[in-house]
């Protein structure tokens, strides 16, 4: 079809994988160097128990990033996060504490607040096409207000022991936190890597005319990216009640950024159409490495930030180099 | 009964009345082009067909079936299939996904009740797409957006080309392309035509569709004023039906 | 991509370098003392800065070391947490935690059990009974009585307008929820009914520990009460906001606004003559004392379960006499 000579064709690098596939290189070489170089810097740093450390102060983002990562392939932005985190616990908390019902039940209320809050936001960017920005700031205002309303600010104490153990227990010695934080990422990874129902959110994404031209139903997909970002909230609320002990009406706070940077990090473009869970998951441990190895030398919680803001804008940076060479 | 029947379509986006009543027939194996000044009307009644809008009154049918009301998911799959001007592709993703876009078959996991894309298929069709359109890409896992113009545009035909099509429609192929390259296409067209595939060409190039039409229809202002077989008409006539002059 | 290794190389080495730096200046400190950990919540408040030096001086003073960790802000209740676990990792002869609420440690405070490590709960934001029923033990709880704070501030609201005195009142709340700010309202408001039963408190709003929305809350209860006597805030910081409005209202020197805590900010807007009062919490006692105990709790000596540092009423009149002997622990 076309007229381009085969030597122009063959200088074809090599292939790319797919966009679902897409990791920041950078970001596995930052989490390897930090890897080496802690374990030279504290004696503290290389050891199992500080490794479940880590993997346990990654969970409740971590999850949180899983679902920012569905949203952020599709083009959208969710930041309503954090809030629906805070709501979700709440609503669980509350009805397995004040309201006395069965703990399944508690944890199903859980998850569904995050998938309902989830929900409204998919139909009011598509139904009533409000800029996902601002539909999910206004979700933000509202899922926090209404924690803070239920709960009356102050935080809903005591869990059954099933769902502490969800947040506190040590099946074979690790952290439950840290088991469905991983069954979690497989089965995300798996969702947007290698299903339709993935490969439609890249596509919208990257393309949202084209999407519609190809028939995909690009509102009824906008809906459902959503309610699973909002089911991950639930989830991730879920484990940080269980974690703490109590519905905490401003727990989360500011976490949907912490959980878009994790996706960045990981390789996510964020105006869409390449996006990666396991690149999610790299982001979020270098952050979480990041932060476990700044307290375990004695860095102040200020300089953390500033080291996870300056990892950020340079693994993006870094990227952006190479596009650019591939590009010319 | 023709293939794709067009019956007093009319659109209109707010006051704006795009489409008039507009009719239209088209056979099996026919190459109609469709001409008209920007703003005509040709694109929007093409979104018809192809379910991306849904007309304010009159009638679609394809093969005697009402296409009223059908997704396009469900067009494409009784056999319409559309070539657009920006080529609809997903830039980021490879060339086999772009080709299967869509419709990507899938497999069952373990035996479980769930699908993964079967992405060896996909690259493996893609791949024996490609070489029968004599297409030269890198590979099928190569990223569309790192393909040059021409070899997005293959890309863009060989999705429309593999399942089967019986029509085509080709928004302004051409327009983009080098002189070479718009001879393929052209060529391309053709071979449709003697595979009784039928096809509607959006052109400006009226040389290109003095070239393979066997029909000309002019659309200005929402309705059709002229559909002249080719040899009863000439560039002039034509030119004079789009700007209004006939 | 060839390039973008090479560059990813070249950041990932610079970061290397940088976290030397900060690997160095740690092992600055002795290895062989024992050393103790301090979790507070944050360090962007002077409350906390006191707090910090008391430990120093205290640590030093017994010959320890301590680390210390913060988290980004005083609500940042998980973040403490995961600090909390990874502090453990290097194994503190004690942790002295002022956890962010009553709850959000307990996990990690268990584990420290477990591992043999006395818990120090600092600055009273424990509850020994959930503490309990979470398995954990906690050596002993110091701090300030917020509630006798509260009280202190309406004691003396009374000497100074009279005890017949009559007029609104504004109280601001802390945080909405935070038990903190709850005791020193309510400590407040109850002494008041009993030593100014004339002053009457017509609005006690949450200002969220934040200057900036304590000024908002004052500017509008000046709008409804013109008459305004006396504000009491739950900290410094919205007192500090509250006397602002009050000055912008042309009504400076006219109410009598009173804060809690005594922090640095305070003491220098007493000393201008624009704030009339801060209840002072000493925190650099609480941090000093804290470790002076905690050392006596390793020494297996016995010690209160519970201990309140004292307080101190700051007025212009007290820090310009400046013969407090308290005063030196103003910080």
């Amino acid at each position: 079809m076309t007229t381009e000579s085969p030597a122009k064709a063959a200088e074809a690098v090599k292939p790319v994988k797919g966009a679902g596939f897409a990791i920041r290189l950078e970001s596995l070489a930052v989490l390897a160097v930090l890897l080496v170089a802690l374990s030279i810097l504290s004696p503290y740093f290389l050891s199992v128990s500080n490794f479940l450390n880590i993997l346990l102060a990654t969970a409740v983002i971590g999850v949180l990033g899983f679902g920012a990562t569905f949203v952020i392939a599709a083009g959208g932005i969710d930041l309503s996060l954090g809030a629906v985190l805070a709501l979700s616990g709440v609503v669980g908390a509350l009805s397995m504490n004040a309201l006395n019902f069965p703990w399944p039940i508690g944890i199903l209320l859980c998850l569904a607040t995050g998938c309902l809050c989830g929900a409204v936001n998919g139909f009011l960017n598509t139904k009533a096409a409000i800029p996902a920005f601002i539909a999910t700031l206004g979700m933000l205002g509202v899922a926090r207000g209404l924690a803070l309303v239920l709960t009356n600010g102050v935080p809903v104490y005591g869990l059954p022991d099933e769902v502490l153990f969800i947040g506190q227990g040590r099946p074979f010695g690790v952290p439950t936190p840290v088991f469905i934080f991983l069954i979690v990422a497989g089965i995300a990874h798996f969702v947007l890597g290698f299903t339709r129902f993935g490969r439609y959110a890249l596509v919208i994404g990257d393309n949202e005319g084209a999407a519609r031209a190809m028939g995909i139903r690009v509102e009824r997909q906008r809906v459902l990216l959503y309610t699973l970002s909002g089911g991950m909230a639930g989830l991730a609320g879920l484990l940080f009640a269980a974690r703490v002990n109590s519905g905490d009406p401003t727990a989360g706070l500011s976490y949907e950024l912490t959980a878009i940077t994790a996706a960045i990090l990981g390789g996510s473009n964020l105006f869409g159409g390449r996006a990666s869970v396991a690149g999610t998951l790299i982001g979020a441990l270098v952050m979480g490495v990041l932060q476990n190895g700044l307290n375990l030398l004695n860095v102040s919680s200020f300089y953390q930030q500033m080291a996870i803001g300056t990892v950020l804008v340079g693994a993006v940076w870094l990227d952006q180099l190479n596009r650019a060479r591939v590009h010319r | 009964m023709s293939l794709l029947e067009i019956e007093g379509i009319k659109k209109h986006f707010g006051s704006v009345e795009v489409l008039r009543g507009v009719n239209l027939a088209i056979d099996g194996g026919e190459v109609v082009a469709l001409v008209g000044d920007n703003g005509a009307g040709k694109s929007t009644l093409m979104k018809i067909v192809t379910g991306i809008y849904q007309p304010d009154g009159g009638a679609v049918r394809f093969e005697g079936k009402s296409l009223t009301g059908r997704k396009p998911d469900e067009i494409r799959r009784l056999g319409i299939e559309m070539i657009y001007q920006d080529l609809a592709l997903a830039k980021q993703q490879d060339v086999a996904a772009n080709i299967f876009l869509g419709r990507e078959p899938t497999r069952r996991v373990l035996g479980l009740p769930i699908t993964m894309i079967d992405t060896p298929r996909i690259e493996r069709e893609a791949e024996a797409m490609i070489r029968k359109l004599g297409a030269r890409l890198p590979s099928v896992k190569y990223q569309v957006g790192k393909l040059s113009g021409g070899q997005q545009q293959s890309v863009a035909i060989a999705r429309a080309l593999t399942f089967n099509p019986k029509l085509v429609i080709m928004d302004e192929p051409t327009a983009a392309l080098a002189v070479r390259e718009v001879e393929h296409v052209l060529e391309l067209i053709r071979e449709l035509k003697r595979q009784r595939i039928a096809v509607i060409l959006i052109s400006h190039r009226l040389t290109d569709v003095f070239a393979v039409s066997d029909r000309i229809v002019a659309l200005r202002q929402g309705v059709v004023v002229s559909d002249e077989p080719v040899a009863q008409t000439s560039m002039n006539d034509v030119v004079a039906h789009i700007v209004g002059a006939a | 991509m060839r390039m973008g290794r090479i560059e990813a190389a070249l950041t990932a080495g610079a970061l290397a370098a940088g976290l030397l730096a900060f690997g160095f200046a740690a092992a600055a400190q002795a290895a062989d003392k024992p050393v103790y950990g301090v979790l507070l919540k944050t360090l962007s408040n002077p409350f906390w800065g006191a707090m910090e030096k008391g430990i120093k001086d205290g640590t030093d003073e017994i010959g320890v070391d301590y680390f210390l960790q913060a988290v980004e802000s005083d609500q940042a209740a998980e973040p403490q947490l995961n600090t909390c676990n990874t502090m453990l990792e290097k194994k503190p002869a004690v942790m002295i935690t002022a956890a962010i609420n009553s709850t959000n440690l307990l996990p990690c405070l268990k584990q420290a059990n477990d591992a043999g490590i006395p818990v120090i709960d600092l600055d009273a934001n424990l509850d020994h009974d959930i503490a309990k029923k979470a398995g954990v033990k906690i050596a002993f709880t110091i701090g300030s009585d917020n509630t006798a704070a509260g009280a202190k501030g309406a004691d003396y609201l009374a000497s100074k307008l009279g005890k017949d005195a009559a007029g609104p009142v504004l109280v601001i709340e802390g945080l909405a929820g935070n038990i903190t700010g709850q005791k020193r309202a309510k400590g407040f408001a109850e002494e008041l009914a009993k030593a100014a039963p004339g002053l009457k408190i017509v609005a006690s709003l949450p200002g969220d520990w934040d200057g900036q929305k304590a000024a908002n809350i004052t500017n509008d209860t000046l709008t409804r009460n013109p008459d305004l006597v006396a504000i009491f805030c739950a900290n410094d910081t919205m007192a500090l906001g509250a006397v602002e409005s009050v000055f912008a209202a042309g009504k400076g020197g006219k109410i009598v606004v009173i804060g809690v805590d005594g922090n640095t900010d305070a003491v220098k807007s007493i000393k201008a003559g624009r704030l009339t009062a801060s209840v002072a919490q000493l925190p650099y006692l609480v941090g000093k004392q804290a470790v002076e105990k905690a050392k006596d709790v390793l020494d297996g000596k016995v010690v209160d379960e519970f201990t309140y540092v004292q307080t101190l009423v700051l007025t212009k009149d007290v820090l310009d006499a400046g013969t407090d002997p308290a005063l030196q622990f103003v910080k």
